[in-house]
């Protein structure tokens, strides 16, 4: 089984094997015939297919017509934020976020700098199958303009959106591992304007990644010693394009990704009672803490485009999955790691608070996650079974997104990955024997 | 009549209409298939100032880099400096990537090998035969190379210049020279090296930004403004070159384009004045270089058209000048290119050390009149016409390596379909224009 995933959230692969730069090329066309040619912003991340891919991706857009700004190596918010600012009509970013370095990927974003709804998103698949692309003549072809301030640009936009006088007058220590991804021109930099002494690791845009770019505890080893070597307050984790962010507490305790949104949730609702926005696989965790400060928990299906629509239909105050992706609506409406390091250094600034007392008042429930890899083609009887014997048990199931059963003990999820050609099974309940009899009763039901 | 196709896929490389058949994803493919032929290493590309350039050499880049080969990017540049880079950095080949001569809406690829001369018959009908089969090499992870963007290759082609022919001999008077360089790729070091000679010059058409302010192609009928210039300015000589900056046209002191035939006449006379041996033209080229090579006593060799086989030929027969009727000159002891760049210092040095103008040295050798016409004529009617050659000449000698010559008393005609577009080009050349241009004339007249 080759990795290549062709969907509404973009294509994503491995170079050198499906991912090739044809591929490549005419997805950029179909973009730029979907846009109908307009201005388009490209950015990508440092994985070493980056310069193939960015090259690729350019060649399409010059040649369907499109006005194209190339910000280079540039976190993916950073170009998201551009695109509003430089009134473009859509943008490309190259980056396969948390998948290992082989992998790389192209997400499409269009001009309120979100990324394209699934109907967007079957439109664009339809004219890239179709093959028919926009072709710019020789008198209306353009060239690539360079530019590099789209991180300044962010970084001012995240200035305006915090308490930052407030943050400078503490001087916090804070550690960071940008995982040498495009976040080590961004993170450092916000840190060190916001006052704090900043204790940088892997934060080398040309080196290869040291760990997965993927903010778990088994990933911040590193950081977690330079946190308890530096006393740092707190300890910032980043993926490889500036989404999700993991959390190491001034005790070195590396936290479950989970824990990021809990920890953005109880710090946000204890200032602005609203709705949180988030997916149906994210820790129950956010509802305890939303119904202690009377605020409410909107659940989408996974993926960026939905916790942007449901924040902005419900006007939301949080959004975030538990994959460590956060949301903060006042800097704009999708996955911002440096926003959420903004609203965290602020609370703790603000209150002085230490993060490991914040934690030990957060729910600690116990959630375990399996994959089950299934050929593509039986990705959907494989489900279609699963919700045949859930029903046969007589429980209620829960379609937003794949199929959510609650239990009085827990919660099982079972969805096909968007991403890759896996089952993906999410179990959640207080005590870890409870998960794990969860895990198997639905194990049981997945028949490959 | 069928349609006159917009794409060439030859051994003389790929040729096309871009927003019509010249795709990127064609392009890219392309590129691969020669990352594939070469093996790993690296490959330098250069290009033509046309406005498709950059969005053709993003597709090249993706293209090659996906094989596993690391990238030379020298920028716009004549194409006989990617060969001198080529061979210079002993890389693994080059592409160059413009249309020469054609217009404005076409672009190519002309591919290179690691001798800085172009693939070969041979060598790129293997390279056909990769693109062809469509299994290309593909590298992923840290397999992967980077493109690398250079400046100052072009003053290495000048420096490579000065080094073998030296500075102008000193002149009573500094020479003056009238250059046009079809706002093409010889815009900006066509200057240079005429200033870094010795001489004075007045620049015409030497805006590289892909405009065609006249045909590409300098012929004297295109050569109008710098016939005037020469005239206005008094001076010495008048240049002019195409889009690629490979062939070069002279215009005399008096104002007059000499045809782009007497470029090599002049060449050899200087060269041959040096140093004695072989020289090897076209078929096409004009029967003055033979009677230039006579009066130095060096043996004269023709070959099949295209640049590659005078090339080859020159290689075996180890000629010491060679080149195309066309204004292609090629001086092996700096460039295995035709090269107008060659061909501007070794004329300017026969004018200084002379002290002859360019009238006075055109009186020195049998003067012959050339006139080329192309009719349109589709691909399977080419050899028809050829056969109509062959019968009406039949009392002739004839040589048939390349279309079909006819050897005629105190003339020539050669009549051959064109390698890179969907046309027959018919050639005289006899004493007097009258007698060249009837002998077109009456052979077209023969075909309707």
């Amino acid at each position: 089984m080759k990795p290549l995933k062709i969907g509404i959230t973009g294509v994503r692969g491995i170079v050198g094997e499906t991912f090739t730069p044809e591929l490549a090329v005419e997805f950029a066309e179909s973009f730029g015939t979907y846009l109908d040619r307009g201005r388009i912003l490209v950015c990508r991340d440092t994985r070493p297919s980056g310069p193939m891919i960015r090259s690729a991706v350019l060649a399409g857009l010059l040649a369907a017509g499109c006005e194209v700004i190339d910000l280079g190596v540039c976190p993916t918010p950073s170009m998201q934020l551009a695109v509003k600012s430089l009134k473009a009509d859509g943008g490309i970013a190259i980056t396969a976020g948390h998948n290992p370095w082989q992998w790389n990927a192209l997400k499409f974003v269009r001009s309120d700098g979100l990324y394209l709804n699934p109907t967007q998103g079957e439109e664009l698949l339809d004219i890239f199958h179709q093959g028919e692309f926009a072709k710019a003549s020789w008198n209306e072809i353009k060239q690539v303009i360079q530019t590099d301030d789209a991180i300044e640009q962010h970084i001012n936009m995240l200035l305006q959106s915090f308490a930052v006088e407030t943050i400078r007058a503490k001087r916090l220590t804070v550690a960071v591992d940008c995982c040498n991804g495009a976040c080590s021109f961004l993170s450092p930099k916000w840190l060190a304007k916001l006052g704090c002494e900043v204790l940088a690791v892997n934060d080398n845009p040309s080196a290869p990644f040291p760990h997965a770019p993927e903010p778990k505890p088994e990933t911040m080893a590193q950081l977690r010693a330079v946190v308890k070597a530096g006393r740092a307050v707190i300890g910032f984790a980043h993926d490889a394009d500036g989404e999700r962010l993991g959390i190491v507490s001034d005790l070195g305790e590396p936290l479950s990704e989970e824990l990021t949104l809990a920890i953005a949730a109880d710090i946000r609702l204890r200032r602005k009672v609203g709705v949180i926005v988030t997916n149906v696989s994210t820790s129950s965790a956010v509802d305890v803490i939303a119904a202690r400060y009377g605020g409410s928990v909107v659940r989408t299906p996974v993926g960026q485009a939905y916790i942007s629509e449901g924040l902005s239909e419900h006007n939301g105050v949080l959004g975030g999955e538990g994959s460590g992706g956060i949301t903060v609506p006042e800097v704009h409406l999708t996955h911002d790691s440096a926003a959420a390091i903004g609203l965290i250094l602020e609370h703790l600034a603000e209150t002085g608070e230490r993060i490991s007392d914040l934690v030990t008042q957060l729910p600690r429930l116990t959630i375990l996650k399996h994959n089950v890899v299934v050929e593509p083609h039986r990705l959907y009887s494989v489900m279609q079974e699963f919700r045949a014997a859930v029903e046969e048990d007589g429980l209620e199931v829960d379609s937003t997104d794949g199929i959510k059963v609650t239990m009085p003990a827990g919660w099982v999820h079972v969805r096909a990955s968007n991403t890759e050609s896996m089952i993906r099974i999410i179990v959640e309940a207080s005590e870890k024997s409870e998960a794990q009899e969860l895990l198997d009763w639905a194990r049981d039901r997945i028949r490959i | 009549m069928r349609a006159i196709p917009t794409l060439k896929i030859s051994i003389s490389g790929v040729r096309g209409v871009v927003g019509q058949s010249l795709t990127p994803s064609l392009l890219t493919r392309f590129a691969q298939a020669f990352g594939t032929h070469t093996g790993s290493g690296t490959i330098v590309i250069g290009r033509d100032p046309r406005t498709s350039g950059e969005m053709v050499k993003h597709a090249v880049v993706a293209g090659i880099l996906s094989t596993g080969n690391r990238v030379i990017d020298i920028g716009v540049c004549p194409v006989p400096t990617v060969q001198l880079q080529v061979r210079h950095r002993r890389a693994q080949g080059g592409i160059a990537i413009t249309a020469s001569h054609n217009p404005a809406e076409w672009n190519a690829l002309k591919f290179i090998g690691p001798s800085g001369l172009f693939l070969n018959a041979g060598q790129a009908r293997e390279l056909l035969d990769i693109y062809h089969q469509g299994e290309y090499t593909k590298v992923g992870g840290a397999d992967l190379r980077t493109v690398e963007e250079i400046e100052g290759a072009t003053d290495l082609h000048i420096k490579s210049i000065l080094d073998v022919l030296g500075p102008l001999p000193p002149t009573k008077k500094k020479l003056r020279v009238v250059l046009d360089s079809c706002n093409g790729a010889g815009s900006i070091v066509g200057p240079k090296l005429i200033e870094a000679l010795g001489a004075e010059v007045i620049r015409l058409n030497t805006t590289p930004d892909g405009s065609f302010p006249r045909p590409a192609e300098p012929l004297p009928e295109n050569l109008g403004d710098l016939c005037h210039l020469v005239k206005e300015h008094h001076a010495d000589i008048g240049f002019a070159q195409d889009m690629d900056a490979d062939r070069l046209a002279i215009v005399s002191e008096q104002g007059e384009a000499i045809g782009e035939d007497y470029t090599l006449v002049l060449a050899a006379l200087y060269v041959l004045g040096h140093e004695k041996g072989a020289v090897v033209a076209n078929l096409s080229t004009t029967s003055a270089v033979a009677d230039v090579a006579k009066k130095f006593d060096c043996p004269v060799f023709l070959t099949k058209i295209g640049e590659v086989n005078v090339t080859d030929t020159m290689q075996q027969q180890n000629a010491v000048i060679g080149g195309e009727g066309n204004g292609g000159v090629i001086y092996p002891r700096i460039n295995f290119a035709r090269d107008s760049l060659v061909g501007i210092a070794l004329v300017l040095h026969l004018l200084a050390e002379s002290g002859k103008s360019v009238t006075e040295l055109l009186n020195t050798v049998p003067r012959y009149y050339i006139v080329k016409e192309k009719i349109a004529c589709p691909s399977d009617r080419i050899a028809g016409v050829l056969r109509t050659v062959r019968q009406e000449f039949g009392n002739f000698p004839l040589d048939t390596r390349d279309g079909v010559k006819v050897m005629l008393p105190d003339a020539w005609l050669l009549v051959r379909g064109s390698n890179t577009e969907p046309i027959v080009r018919v050639v005289a050349e006899a004493k007097s224009e009258a007698h060249a241009r009837k002998l077109v004339n009456d052979f077209i007249a023969r075909l309707r």
